[in-house]
């Protein structure tokens, strides 16, 4: 796949060096972040590397600001008004997106995001999937029609709307519609995915799909995932931060933070005595 | 909260106390007066409907009687005539404009006195006069006719009133007095005989006519540019069609027949393709609810084309773009507008608007907008532009509302995107919000065209229907709407007259007017309703 530099911006024409770096280099460097909605602090000197090619998994008890600080890796929290991180850095591949020579816009075409509900446009399943890259001005049909088929095999989608691609998007089950969501973002090609609890709104088997998918999605993305499903971050995730309170509990191997936690507070949260 | 709780005492007690007035309790007092409103405002508005209907009805029996009046006083015989006579009147509008512009070619462009010029145009006006009275004999039989006719009516008209008098008389039952009303029978056959009694004299005339015509043409004057020459043509070219319209003339003077019956439905077609409305006229009255119809559509179009933008944009503006502040300033400015009575719009509309908009036009820079320089203050772009000030408010609170329910999650995903806030408006919002918005513009239109005062006060009033083939400069001509009709004429005619009734069935029409756009935007709303989810 053919990837351009990211985070460029035409001001200064800074851009993240593309390094086919191997899984497990940092990609995300969250450096000591203080953010605030308004006079309200929601994190607390939060510090964690996230790795390329792995999959993040963000746990804690609600209100404990997950969303908050995924929300800040592609600067969506820039669209709610008087928020800011008030101090400390966040670098992806060195470059600190915070910085006011940093494209947003093109930070967010790398750095994609499924959301809590799923939120297909009410528009055809081909139109939700082809939207990104219309808005990058590619038109061409015979390219698009590719993009939307490799998209939804991606989202393991395809079998099951290959015949009414040009019907609502709205008109599929919630699981697909999540599924829809995911083709979407992947559609664009980022590098980043974020996910927010993306399958708490999702049945059983639905929730399977999504986690088999993610699974596949991680030899290609570097995914981070907000979960408040203790099993679902120890199924899917290589790394585990627990947040409490807007601070950084504890960050580790998935595997470390469920069997051998190192802070009695993950401890009691991991073994469901909290939360 | 009444079940009380399964208790092992028998005096405990849950049921609170209750008032009763006339052995009702509040609980049914509120149920009753809530659903008394209900069911008087459903019976309001039934009767509403039922009186617009019942006085409205009556129109269609009236307005047949009145057009078979008009046939058989031979006052349909009479317009053969008459049309055939301003179709006359037209080609020498036609010769007189030939004539300016021939008169500006030589003072223009050829640099000639006046006193010259029209020397030169002697040749023309000779001919000109002589076009003109050719007609002359025809004219002064219409006249006559006019006359003939004008009084079988008024005999017809004095006889039917006095059968009124004597049933009137009867129902009070003085026997005697009503024996005493004399009514004279009017006898059509004889009467139609005089007036048809013209027609040898009437072709010979018309062959006269003609000829005389034809002679004029032969004469024709000669002109100094191959414009003005083949405007000429055209004159020539349309006195020959007008005079091929001669024998059709002639052989419907022939066959008319006073005793032909005119179809039930003519009441109702002539009022709906009716081109005409003249009441109160010496001749016949017409009521064709076209004029009227065309100049509540021209304004509310008028109205539309500006306040849909304005009203959409703002609303775009605001609940997308603008800052907390702004929308505290701007929501309630927008909505304040609404406040002003119409009235006072009327005011402004022909102390300022309309004022100024004519000082605009007629200023030369200007010049090059279709319609300026126009000199009617009143008239459709007036009140255009003021009722867009009455539609704004509606369709940018409605459209604000169904711009306020596109859920936020579409933008979000938009925005995650990579989309810029342009691009989430124009792709996502709009289309998602655009059948509120549809229906908002509706609504809007809705409320412009039952508006009565603004229009009335600022269209101009002429019932005519706009000279489309002005082309964009339609705008600048004044018309007469149905709700400024009226408005105007129901304080002045008689209870239960054929106008009176005329008035309740353009009412009607406003009525379903106003429901059917209603309807379709209420099912576009629910649509959208479904759709979003
Ligand atoms: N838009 C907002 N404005 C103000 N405070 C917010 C907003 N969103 C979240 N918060 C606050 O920030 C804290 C973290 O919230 P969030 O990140 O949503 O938690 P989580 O996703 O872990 O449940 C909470 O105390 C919440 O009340
Ligand atoms: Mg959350």
């Amino acid at each position: 796949m053919d990837i351009k530099s990211p985070f460029s911006s035409p001001a200064s024409g800074r851009s993240i060096p593309v390094t086919t770096s191997p899984a497990g280099a940092t990609l995300i460097d969250i450096d000591h972040v203080d953010f605030y909605y308004g006079a309200s602090q929601a994190l607390h000197d939060i510090s964690l590397k996230i790795e390329e090619k792995k999959v993040t998994a963000f746990i804690g008890p609600s209100g404990c600001g997950k969303s908050t600080l995924l929300r800040c890796l592609n600067r969506m929290n820039d669209l709610i008004d008087g928020t800011r991180v008030a101090k400390g850095q966040i670098k992806i591949r060195g470059i600190d997106i915070y910085d006011p020579s940093v494209d947003v816009i093109e930070l967010r075409k790398r750095v994609g995001m499924v959301f809590q509900k799923s939120n297909p446009f009410p528009k055809s399943i081909y139109e939700n999937i082809t939207y990104g890259l219309r808005l990058q001005g590619r038109s061409n049909k015979s390219d698009l029609d590719a993009v939307v088929e490799k998209s939804l095999r991606g989202a393991a989608l395809w079998d099951e709307v290959k015949d009414r691609l040009h019907t609502s998007g709205l008109g599929l089950s919630g699981g697909q519609q999540q599924r829809l969501c995911i083709a979407r973002a992947i559609a664009v090609e980022p590098e980043v995915i974020l996910m927010d609890e993306p399958c708490s709104a999702l049945d059983p088997i639905a929730t399977v799909k999504v986690e088999e998918l993610i699974q596949e999605l991680r030899t290609k993305f570097t995914i981070v995932i907000v979960t408040h499903n203790m099993q679902q971050a120890a199924r899917c995730s290589d790394k585990t931060a627990f947040f409490y309170m807007g601070k950084l509990i504890e960050f580790a191997d998935t595997r470390a933070i469920f069997m051998n936690p190192a802070n009695a507070q993950t401890e009691a949260y991991v073994s469901g005595r909290f939360g | 909260m009444e079940t009380p709780r399964p208790t092992s005492h028998s005096d405990f007690l849950v049921n609170k106390k209750r008032i009763r007035v006339l052995g009702l309790s509040l609980d049914d007092a509120i149920k009753i007066f809530f659903g008394g409103n209900a069911v008087l405002s459903v019976i309001v508005l039934a009767l509403i409907t039922y009186f617009l209907f019942q006085e409205g009805f009556g129109f269609f029996g009236q307005n047949h009687r009145n057009l078979l009046t008009y046939r058989q006083a031979g006052l349909e015989y009479v317009d053969f005539i008459r049309t055939q006579e301003s179709g006359h009147i037209a080609l020498t509008r036609y010769l007189s404009d030939l004539r300016l512009r021939q008169y500006n070619e030589y003072v223009a462009t050829q640099k000639m006195l006046p006193s010259a010029a029209n020397d030169a145009l002697a040749k023309f006006d000779e001919f000109a006069v002589q076009y003109g009275d050719a007609v002359e004999s025809i004219r002064g039989m219409v006249s006559d006719l006019t006359e003939q006719a004008t009084a079988i009516k008024t005999k017809f008209l004095i006889a039917e009133d006095k059968k009124i008098e004597r049933q009137q008389l009867l129902a009070a039952g003085k026997i005697e007095a009503a024996a005493a009303v004399k009514i004279e029978t009017v006898d059509f056959a004889a009467e139609l005989h005089v007036l048809k009694g013209i027609l040898p004299l009437y072709k010979e005339t018309n062959a006269d006519f003609a000829k005389k015509l034809d002679a004029a043409l032969m004469a024709a004057p000669k002109f100094t540019t191959p414009e003005l020459s083949a405007r000429f043509d055209r004159f020539k070219e349309l006195t020959r069609d007008y005079l091929a319209t001669f024998p059709s003339t002639t052989s419907s003077l022939e066959t008319w027949d006073y005793t032909r019956p005119v179809p039930w439905y003519q009441a109702i077609s002539a009022f709906l393709f009716g081109r005409e409305w003249l009441t109160a006229s010496f001749w016949q009255d017409w009521y064709g609810i076209v004029p009227l119809l065309m100049g509540s559509i021209m304004v509310s179009l008028v109205a539309l084309v500006i306040a849909v933008p304005l009203g959409v944009g703002a609303a775009i503006y605001i609940n997308q773009i603008a800052s907390a502040r702004e929308q505290r300033i701007v929501k309630p400015s927008i909505e304040f507008i609404s406040a002003f009575p119409s009235v006072v719009l009327g005011f402004f509309g022909i102390a300022v608007l309309g004022q100024s908009l004519r000082w605009l036009s007629q200023q030369a820079w200007l010049a090059w907008v279709p319609g300026f320089p126009f000199s009617e203050r009143l008239n459709i772009l007036t009140a255009g532009c003021l009722l867009a000030l009455i539609a704004v408010p509606t369709i940018f609170t409605l459209a604000e509302d169904a711009l306020q329910n596109v859920p936020k999650a579409f933008k979000e995903a938009s925005f995650a995107l990579g989309a810029t806030r342009l691009q989430t408006i124009i792709k996502i919002v709009v289309p998602a919000s655009l059948s509120g918005i549809i229906s908002a513009v509706l609504l809007g239109l809705g409320r412009v065209i039952g508006e009565t005062m603004v229009v009335l006060l600022c269209a101009g009033n002429r019932i005519a229907i706009p000279d489309f083939t002005a082309g964009l400069a339609v705008v600048t001509q004044p018309v007469h709407t149905m709700t400024g009709i009226i408005a105007q004429e129901m304080g002045e005619v008689v209870r239960g007259s054929i106008h009176y009734r005329a008035l309740f069935v353009v009412g009607i029409v406003l009525f379903f007017l106003s429901l059917g756009i209603n309807f379709i935007a209420q099912k576009i709303v629910r649509k959208y309703r479904i759709s979003i989810g």
